[in-house]
């Protein structure tokens, strides 16, 4: 691993510790030692991306915003391996991790446009907006789209169900809403109305936005 | 020696039941019917078996209270047998649950009902080879009509507890990833066994559904609906068929003909004024039961069975989820409120479908205030009916507008949150009219049972008060609020007390007096209001502190109780304003 890999992967650990709310500078140097086995702080605050208050560690402007582009990058990255190349959660995070040094930021657009401009990397953790999720809204047409956006009559195929509520989710599988699953599309209004299989089910506006799909033409 | 039928909401487990034990329990066409664990008899050869009938489950894994209850059977010690009511037009669905159950290491049986329905759709299943693969007994049944029920009992009798097939394993405790994980098995399992034949066309059944929930056609198909109950139940029932009831049956024929037995045989004045008096048990309970209540019932519970079996009710869902949530609820709702015009005690049971604890609160407190059971909206339909559909349509938006300014307001109170509108949609179906009429017979006999008895007790305090002075006392004690801020006749205060007992009863009670001629219309319509609103009957008050706790049920009805006063007094006051002094007749 080269100089600006260690970097990289130092801002990633800073990144994924503040999700889960820790930001002690000991804690944080361990995790280095982990993962790229030398506690990088020093280069950190040198090269300008992180400041230390006492025992708190956290990102300078410009760390900030280098972080955020690598951890778009890596969740994007997850996110095009499992859904649209269905690879398995092993192979997903083993790859993501070497992609996000190599994604130019062409090349990061596309993907995310290509996949409706997703919100949560598959495990759940949100993925940094960036500006083609704001400015390109429904300009170029996406392959995995919210179920919304669907016509009445068209059918797709979901691609995955984002949502942070268990019971929700539970009942949505249940009913045979699933990754792979053929949806038809019946309304929209007042209800959204899905065909699965046989079984016909009516959802609020806000449920449906949350099912991804792929368009079968 | 315990069977258990288990099995998703709506597949047919109560058809099944009913034909294994010969008892009867409601069956309808939407989920949610079963919401309390039945019990039944059934012989299998030899032997009697205790059959229990749950209320429908996707899985194990519970997510609302009527869920629970069937999971917490599933562990009961000594089942014989653990039957599986499947729909077999949603195989991939149903098998879910297979799997769920076979890891429990129980004897199964898989039933895959409504296989005609899967036929029509051109969905055919290698019964056997599935059978193989998963190693236990299946069988096709066609449960309405009865079709491999005996198949079914020879496999129940035959089936032990069966070992997993090899490559069964125990799915990780993460609940989404098993879930997740079953259903790619599913998809591997049914690849050479499922197989769908035909294009889909779409079918009568699907076009008239579509109908039903797209705005455009669907709230005329609503409005239709409701008018042709307002004929059916409001003026065929109400007006033709009590009449016939109460001047020809009861008063051609019964009551001279016990007038005249008590008058020979019975020479004591008190005694024969308790069966024939003013408040007398025949005079007034059996009459009001029977006479005025019974037609209007019977009437209701069939248009509602209709209703029920088409498949309509949870569409209604669709229409109305918008509404539901201004006052915090979501389309699933309307099950329970709809129920509730049959039997507010039921659909207190019914709430459970629900998922949160808000959400079932609020439902109570609407089904409490606001919401009429059949028999006391049959006795407002047919005194409305009296004098016109304007004045039914007024009496149906005030308690709309109550339902909904309640609703809003107590929302806000109730702590909690509204839970996400996700409803399954069963097919339509034409109603079975032997099914239809054994509900009505079922439901009927249910309803004598209860309100008999009770007419009964409130006639007898009534005459016991009245002849004590009692009733006197009270008509004054009440009459600041009754005759002054209702301006309500004092004869009414009676209505009322019986109220306490059943609405419905009270209602009725009302009905005689404005037959009588004594209440003019805005005392008929103020009257209704007040009676409609009113505290619930005994039964549904028990049912609402079973289900909420007595702290809650208390609350509930002493608001209720304020508020139909209140209410009933301000809209009499603004009627009589509009009447006097701008010359409006609302009425």
């Amino acid at each position: 691993m080269d100089y600006n890999q260690r970097i990289e992967e130092a801002l990633t650990i800073i990144w994924e510790e503040r999700e889960k709310k820790i930001s002690n500078k000991d804690a944080i140097a361990k995790r280095f030692l982990e993962a790229v086995n030398e506690d990088v702080s020093e280069s950190l605050l040198s090269e300008g991306f992180v400041l230390i208050e006492k025992d708190i560690i956290k990102f300078s402007n410009k760390g900030e915003s280098k972080a955020r582009d690598i951890i778009r990058r890596q969740r994007l990255a997850e996110r095009l391996l499992m859904d649209v190349l269905e690879l398995g959660r092993r192979e997903v995070d083993s790859s993501a991790c070497a992609f996000e040094h190599i994604l130019s930021k062409e090349v990061e657009e596309s993907i995310c446009t290509l996949l409706g401009h997703p919100k949560e990397c598959p495990h759940g953790l949100s993925i940094p907006a960036g500006a083609c999720c704001e400015k390109a809204k429904g300009l170029i047409e996406s392959i995995v789209i919210p179920l919304t956006k669907l016509k009445v009559a068209e059918t797709g195929k979901i691609v995955y169900v984002l949502t942070r509520n268990h019971p929700q989710l539970h009942r949505l599988m249940s009913f045979g809403i699933v990754p792979g699953a053929r949806i038809k599309l019946h309304q929209t209004q007042p209800s959204v109305i899905i065909q699965v299989e046989e079984t016909q089910v009516a959802l609020e506006e806000e449920i449906a936005k949350e099912i991804y799909i792929k368009k079968i033409s | 020696m315990n069977i258990i039928l288990v099995g998703n909401a709506n597949v047919g487990k109560s058809v099944i039941f009913n034909a294994l034990t010969r008892s009867y329990v409601t069956v309808s066409n939407y989920p949610g019917t079963t919401v309390d664990i039945s019990k039944g008899i059934a012989k299998l050869g030899l032997q009697n078996f205790t059959v229990y009938d749950t209320p429908g489950i996707n899985s194990l894994i519970v997510h609302s209270e009527d869920e629970k209850v069937t999971r917490d059977i599933l562990s009961k010690s000594d089942i014989t047998c653990v039957v599986q009511v499947a729909d077999s037009k949603n195989l991939k669905r149903s098998l879910v649950l297979t799997l769920e159950l076979i890891e429990l290491g129980l004897p199964l049986v898989l039933n895959l009902n409504m296989s005609d329905e899967a036929k029509e759709r051109g969905i055919s299943i290698d019964i056997k080879k599935l059978s193989q693969k998963l190693g236990i007994d299946i069988v096709e049944t066609v449960a309405v009509t009865g079709e491999g029920i005996p198949k079914l009992k020879e496999a129940i009798s035959r089936a032990k507890t069966t070992q997993p097939p090899k490559g069964f394993t125990v799915f990780s405790s993460d609940e989404i990833a098993s879930l997740r994980k079953k259903n790619q098995k599913i998809e591997e399992l049914l690849r050479d066994i499922l197989r769908i034949s035909k294009p889909k066309a779409k079918s009568a059944s699907e076009f008239i559904g579509a109908l039903t929930v797209s705005p455009i056609s669907g709230i005329p198909i609503l409005i239709v609906v409701l008018f042709i109950m307002y004929l059916f139940v409001g003026r065929l029932a109400a007006v033709w068929g009590v009449d016939f009831f109460e001047n020809k049956i009861f008063g051609q024929y019964i009551n001279p003909f016990l007038g005249g037995i008590i008058d020979k045989f019975i020479p004591i004045p008190i005694v024969k004024e308790f069966l024939m008096g003013q408040y007398g048990i025949i005079s007034m309970a059996v009459t009001y039961a029977f006479a005025i209540i019974f037609p209007i019932v019977t009437a209701f519970f069939l248009f509602f069975g209709i209703l029920e079996d088409s498949g309509y009710l949870p569409r209604l869902s669709v229409l109305s989820d918008k509404v539901f949530r201004i006052i915090g609820l979501n389309g699933r709702a309307i099950l329970p409120m709809v129920l509730g015009l049959g039997c507010g005690t039921m659909a207190t049971l019914t709430s459970r479908i629900l998922e949160t604890k808000k959400e079932r609160i609020l439902v109570s407190i609407i089904l409490t205030l606001a919401i009429p059971c059949s028999a006391q909206l049959g006795v407002i339909m047919a005194m409305l009916s009296q004098f016109s559909l304007r004045a039914f349509l007024l009496w149906f938006s005030t308690i709309l507008f109550v339902i909904i300014t309640i609703g809003f307001l107590s929302s806000r109170l109730v702590p909690g949150k509204r839970s996400p509108f996700i409803q399954e949609l069963p097919p339509m179906r034409f109603p079975q009219i032997a099914n239809i009429i054994v509900k009505t017979g079922a439901r009927l006999k249910w309803y004598l049972k209860e309100a008999v008895p009770l007419f009964i007790l409130g006639t007898f305090i009534l005459f016991v008060s009245d002849k004590i002075g009692l009733l006197n006392l009270i008509e004054r004690v009440l009459s600041p609020f009754i005759v002054v801020w209702l301006h309500l006749p004092k004869e009414t205060t009676a209505a009322f007390i019986i109220g306490f007992l059943r609405r419905d009863y009270g209602a009725a009670g009302l009905y005689q007096l404005a037959r009588a001629g004594v209440l003019d219309k805005i005392q008929i319509f103020v009257s209704l209001i007040v009676i409609t609103l009113f505290v619930p009957c005994i039964a549904q008050f028990f049912v609402t502190v079973k289900e909420r706790g007595l702290k809650v049920a208390l609350m509930i009805a002493g608001f209720v109780f304020l508020f139909a006063f209140l209410a009933g007094g301000l809209l009499n006051h603004l009627l009589r304003y509009l009447i006097l002094v701008k010359g409006i007749a609302v009425l």
